[in-house]
C-alpha cells in the first residue's frame, strides 16, 4: 500500500516537474485529493474526504461519497493518508539567514541602534534560501518572517508563501506587523561599564520608545498640519493669499511608525517575564496601540491578566527553560493554561532552520493539556486570522488558497512524514538540498 | 484589574517553597519492586505487552510476562503505560556552570570536569523529568583536547558524589574543526587552521609518546632492582595522554567533517589509540564504512543544522544511515533544551530513514551506554542491570511521550503525579 502510494506520487511529482520546466505554471486541470482523512480545522474531520483543487483554490471539500470529481481531473488516491491545511509559522526568521554562524549569509537585524521601524523584512528576503525547501517538506507552507529581537523595534515582519517564482510571488504581505521587543535582551548593557551603551537598562528602553511614539504623534500633526493648509490654500481665490505651505521634510523612520500609531496594523509586543509584560502593554495602552502578545514564557502568574486584555497570543517557544524555582513543566503547559482561559494562540518556531520542527512543539504542548484539535489550529486557522489572512488560508474550505499537505498519520507526531505539498494549488517537488545529499550518498 | 493568582498551576506552588536552600534526604534503602501490567520496551530484545519488571537492590532481577517476586515487595501497577530503560545521554554540558572551556590553552587534557561540577543546577532535574537518568557530561571545544569527563546519574537532590555513576570508565574530550581555530585563531594564536589543529594535536601527542617513554624506562629500572632510578617529573597533561595511548580514557571527539573524520582516525592510528565516538558528526553517513569498521560509534543529533559552516552538509537522514552502515548511533542532546525531550529527538529517525521503534529507542539507550562504556549496567531492561526506569504517559517514541515516574537504581527520582517538582526525596525551603 504504502509502495503503490509512493509510486504514485513519484509518477506525480515527475510530472509536477516537467510542468515547472516547460513553464506551464499555471496548469489548470483540475486535482482531486480522493479518499483521505481531512483535517478541516475549521468544520470538524471528514473520515473519508476529498478536496479538489483547481486554479490555485480549493474548489470543493466533503465526504468522498458526496463530492463531485470534475471530469478530465486527475484524480489521486489518498486513501490511508491525513489531509490538512499548510502550517503557518507565527515568526521565523526564513529568507535572512542562511549560516547562522556565517555573518556575511545574516540579515537579521539592524543592531546600531534600537528604533528601526523603517526596515523591512521584504527588502532582504531571499527567496532563493535553501531552507525554505527543507521547512515546506514538513509541511510548512507559510510564515511571518520577523527581524531578530536584538532592537525594540527592529523593523517590520512579512507574511510570506514559501512557494513561488521569486520573491514578488512569495512576499503576500509586506509591513504586516511590526514587532517591539520588551524583554531584556535589548539593552546595550554587555561587554562592562566601559562599553555601555544607551539604552542600559529597561528604563532606558521604555524612555526611547516612548520619545520615538511621540516624536512620531508630532509628525503626524505636522503632517496633518501641511494638509489642512494645503487644503485652505488652494481653497483661497486670491493669488495673494494662495501661499502654498512648505511640506514638513520627510523621515522614513517616523514615517514607519504612523500605520501603528494610528492602530491600523498590529503591533508584536515581545516580553517574557510578568513585569517586562505589564511594561510593555502600558507603553501599547499609552499610544492606544494595537497589539498581539508574543512568548510570555515566564509569565505565568499573570495569565488571568494576560487572558482580559482579550488579544492573542503567539505562545512559547515551549521549549524555553523554565526559572530555577519553577518546575519542569512551567513553560510546556502554557499553551494549555492560555486555551483554557480562552486566548487565542498561535505556535511559532522564532527560528529559521528548525522551522520544520514546528508541528512537533505543538504536539508537545499536547502532552500537557491542550487538545490535539487546538494544536493543530493554533499552526492554521487561528494564526491566519491573527494575521488578517483567515478568509485565503488556515482551513480546507472552498474558496481557499489551495495550500494542502499530505501525510501518512498525525500532523502533530515526529513520526509522520509529510508526502506530498501543495501551494497555491502547485505541487512542490518533494526535494530540497538535504534530500539530495541523501540520495546522493545512499546510491554509493 | 482583577489578576487572581493561578494557584491551580503547580509553577506557582514551586514558588511558593523556593525561599530557601534545597535540602535533600536520601531516598529509602532500595526496597523490592515490582512493576506490573506495562508494556515492557527492553531496547534489545523486543517489547513484552502486559509484562513485568521485578527489582531488587536497585537491579533488575526478572523481566518477563510474569515474575516471582516475594508478597513483601512493593507493586506498582504500570496501567498498561509504557516502560523503557532510563534515557542515557552521551554528551550534555549542563550542570557546569559554563566552565565547559578552559580555552587559554588548545590542550589541556588535566582539566577534571569533576571540579567544576555544579550537581545543584536545575539542569539535572529537568533532564530527569524528560526521562534522562544517566549522562556523560563533557568538555566543549574549544580545546583540540579539552579535558576529562565526567559519568553521572541523575538522582538529583543527592550529594556531589552520590549522582556519580559508580565505576564508569573515563573519558576524554577531543575537538577538531570550526571551534579551536576560531578560538585561537581570533587571537592570532595557533591553531587558526585545521592544519593547526591537527598539529598541536599531534605534537601533544609526540610529548605524550616520550613522557611514556620516560616512565616505562623508569618502571623497567625499578623492576630490575636498580635502587638509584629516579621518577620522572609527574606532568598531569602528559599523564592524561599517556593515559589515552595506553588505551585507560575513551575517547570523544567532536567532529563535523567528514575529511575530519578520516584524519583522526588516521592519527589515532599513527599514535595506537583508539577512538570511541564522533560527536556531532554530521557528515558521518559520508563515510560510515570507514567508522564501522573501526569500530567507531557517533554521538549525533536528529536533525540540527546550518548553525555554522560545517553543519552545512548535516542531514536528518544521517544516524538511520550510519546505523545501516553498522556503525552504533547515539542521540544526543549537547543542551540543557534537548535533553529534556530525547525521546522526541530519537523518534525522529523512524521519519527520517525508517527507523524500527527498537532501533530508535537504542540511539537513546543502549547505544549512548556503549559511548559512555557502561552498557554492562544500563540502557535496557535486562536482568543485572541497574533499574534506571521510565514509565510513561503516552508512546515514548513520539511527540506525545512524557516521562510518568523515573526510578534510578531502584528508586523513584520523579514523579510526575506529585506536586510541586514532583521530586520524593527533594524538598526546597525545609
Amino acid at each position: 500500500m504504502k509502495t503503490v502510494i509512493r509510486r504514485r506520487w513519484l509518477v506525480v511529482v515527475s510530472t509536477v516537474l516537467a510542468l515547472f520546466v516547460g513553464g506551464a505554471y499555471a496548469q489548470d486541470k483540475a486535482i482531486v485529493l480522493k479518499g483521505g482523512k481531512l483535517l478541516t480545522v475549521s468544520h470538524g474531520v471528514i473520515e473519508h474526504g476529498t478536496v479538489v483543487i483547481q486554479g490555485g483554490k480549493i474548489v470543493a471539500v466533503g465526504a468522498e461519497s458526496s463530492t463531485k470529481v470534475p471530469k478530465d481531473a486527475r484524480v489521486v488516491d489518498v486513501a490511508g493518508m491525513t489531509v490538512y491545511p499548510g502550517l503557518i509559522d507565527s515568526e521565523s526568521n526564513l529568507g535572512l539567514t542562511e549560516i547562522s554562524a556565517e555573518a556575511m549569509t545574516n540579515d537579521l537585524v539592524e543592531a546600531n541602534e534600537e528604533i528601526m521601524p523603517h526596515m523591512h523584512v521584504y527588502d532582504a528576503f531571499h527567496a532563493e534560501s535553501e531552507l525554505i525547501p527543507v521547512t515546506r517538506l514538513n509541511g510548512i507552507t507559510n510564515a511571518i518572517v520577523a527581524p531578530d529581537s536584538k532592537d525594540t523595534l527592529p523593523g517590520q515582519d512579512s507574511f510570506v508563501q514559501l512557494a513561488g517564482n521569486s520573491a514578488l510571488d512569495m512576499l503576500l504581505v509586506r509591513d504586516i506587523a511590526m514587532p517591539l521587543n520588551f524583554t531584556g535582551d535589548q539593552r546595550r548593557n554587555s561587554g562592562g561599564f566601559e562599553k555601555l551603551k544607551f539604552p542600559a537598562t529597561r528604563m532606558g528602553m521604555a524612555a526611547q520608545l516612548r520619545q520615538a511614539f511621540l516624536d512620531a504623534q508630532d509628525y503626524a500633526q505636522k503632517l496633518a498640519d501641511y494638509e489642512k493648509k494645503k487644503s485652505e490654500a488652494a481653497q483661497k481665490t486670491d493669488d495673494k493669499d494662495k501661499k502654498t505651505p512648505t511640506q514638513p521634510k520627510r523621515d522614513l523612520k517616523m514615517e514607519a511608525l504612523l500605520p501603528y500609531l494610528q492602530g491600523n496594523k498590529p503591533i508584536v509586543l515581545a516580553a517574557e517575564g510578568a513585569s517586562d509584560l505589564e511594561t510593555a502593554v502600558s507603553l501599547a495602552k499609552e499610544f492606544n496601540l494595537k497589539f498581539v502578545l508574543n512568548h510570555i514564557s515566564q509569565s505565568q502568574s499573570v495569565l488571568d491578566y494576560v487572558a482580559a486584555l482579550k488579544v492573542p497570543v503567539i505562545v512559547g517557544p515551549i521549549y524555553e527553560e523554565p526559572k530555577p524555582y519553577e518546575r519542569y513543566d512551567a513553560v510546556y503547559s502554557l499553551p494549555a493554561q492560555l486555551y483554557k482561559r480562552g486566548v487565542k494562540i498561535a505556535f511559532a518556531s522564532f527560528d529559521a532552520h528548525n522551522v520544520r520542527n514546528l508541528p512537533y512543539q505543538a504536539g508537545y504542548a499536547t502532552a500537557f493539556g491542550l487538545p490535539p484539535e487546538e494544536a493543530l489550529k493554533a499552526m492554521t486557522l487561528n494564526a491566519a486570522e491573527i494575521w488578517g489572512m483567515g478568509d485565503k488560508l488556515g482551513s480546507l474550505d472552498v474558496g481557499k488558497t489551495a495550500n494542502v499537505v499530505v501525510a501518512n498519520g498525525d500532523p502533530l507526531d515526529v513520526r509522520t512524514d509529510v508526502k506530498q505539498v501543495f501551494i497555491a494549488g502547485q505541487e512542490i517537488p518533494m526535494v530540497s538540498r538535504q534530500t539530495q545529499l541523501r540520495d546522493r550518498y545512499s546510491s554509493r | 484589574m482583577k489578576r487572581v493568582s493561578a494557584f491551580l498551576f503547580p509553577a506557582i506552588f514551586c514558588l511558593t517553597i523556593a525561599a530557601t536552600r534545597a535540602q535533600q534526604s536520601p531516598p529509602s534503602a532500595h526496597n523490592e519492586v515490582v512493576i506490573k501490567n506495562a508494556v515492557v520496551m527492553t531496547a534489545t530484545h523486543g517489547n513484552i505487552p502486559n509484562g513485568s519488571v521485578y527489582i531488587k537492590d536497585g537491579k533488575i532481577a526478572a523481566v518477563g510476562k510474569d515474575v516471582s517476586a516475594p508478597a513483601s515487595a512493593t507493586v506498582i501497577d504500570a496501567g498498561g503505560k509504557f516502560l523503557t530503560p532510563g534515557i542515557i545521554d552521551s554528551h550534555s554540558h549542563i550542570a557546569l556552570d559554563d566552565d565547559v572551556n578552559e580555552a587559554t590553552s588548545p590542550v589541556t587534557p588535566q582539566m577534571m570536569m569533576i571540579d567544576a561540577f555544579d550537581y545543584q543546577d536545575k539542569a539535572i532535574y529537568r533532564a530527569l523529568a524528560g526521562g534522562v537518568t544517566t549522562s556523560l557530561l563533557l568538555h566543549g571545544s574549544a580545546n583540540m583536547i579539552g579535558g576529562q569527563a565526567i559519568v553521572i546519574k541523575h538522582k538529583y537532590g543527592l550529594n556531589r558524589d552520590a549522582m556519580l555513576f559508580p565505576g564508569a570508565p573515563r573519558s576524554i574530550k577531543f575537538a577538531s574543526g570550526e571551534n579551536p581555530k576560531r578560538v585561537y585563531g581570533t587571537r592570532e594564536q595557533l591553531p587558526s587552521t585545521r592544519m593547526g589543529n591537527f598539529e598541536v594535536q599531534r605534537e601533544a601527542l609526540v610529548q605524550a609518546q616520550d613522557y611514556m617513554r620516560e616512565w616505562d624506562d623508569y618502571q623497567v629500572k625499578v623492576k630490575k632492582g636498580d635502587k638509584d632510578a629516579t621518577p620522572p617529573k609527574r606532568d598531569l597533561k602528559l599523564d592524561a595522554l599517556a593515559d589515552v595511548l595506553r588505551g585507560n580514557l575513551l575517547v570523544q571527539i567532536h567532529c563535523y567533517r567528514a575529511d575530519e573524520l578520516l584524519t583522526e582516525i588516521a592519527i589515532a592510528k599513527e599514535f595506537g589509540y583508539k577512538l570511541r565516538a564522533f560527536h556531532h558528526a554530521l557528515e558521518a553517513y559520508k563515510v560510515a564504512d570507514q567508522l564501522a569498521a573501526a569500530n567507531i560509534g557517533i554521538a549525533t543529533f536528529a536533525d540540527w543544522w546550518g548553525y555554522k559552516q560545517e553543519a552545512w552538509d548535516a542531514i536528518p537522514w544521517n544516524a538511520v544511515m550510519c546505523m545501516r552502515k553498522g556503525v552504533k548511533v547515539a542521540i544526543k542532546s549537547d543542551s540543557g533544551d534537548f535533553a529534556r525531550r530525547l525521546n522526541q529527538e530519537a523518534a525522529k529517525t523512524i521519519r527520517y530513514g525508517g527507523a524500527t521503534e527498537e532501533e530508535a529507542l537504542k540511539m537513546i539507550t543502549v547505544n549512548a551506554a556503549w559511548i559512555i562504556g557502561v552498557e554492562d549496567k544500563v540502557g535496557s531492561i535486562d536482568v543485572g542491570k541497574d533499574a534506571d526506569l521510565v514509565i510513561w504517559d503516552g508512546y515514548p517514541l513520539s511527540s506525545f511521550g512524557v516521562p510518568n515516574k523515573v526510578f534510578i537504581d531502584g528508586d523513584v527520582y520523579f514523579d510526575r503525579s506529585l506536586p510541586g517538582f514532583g521530586m520524593p526525596y527533594y524538598r526546597e525551603g525545609q
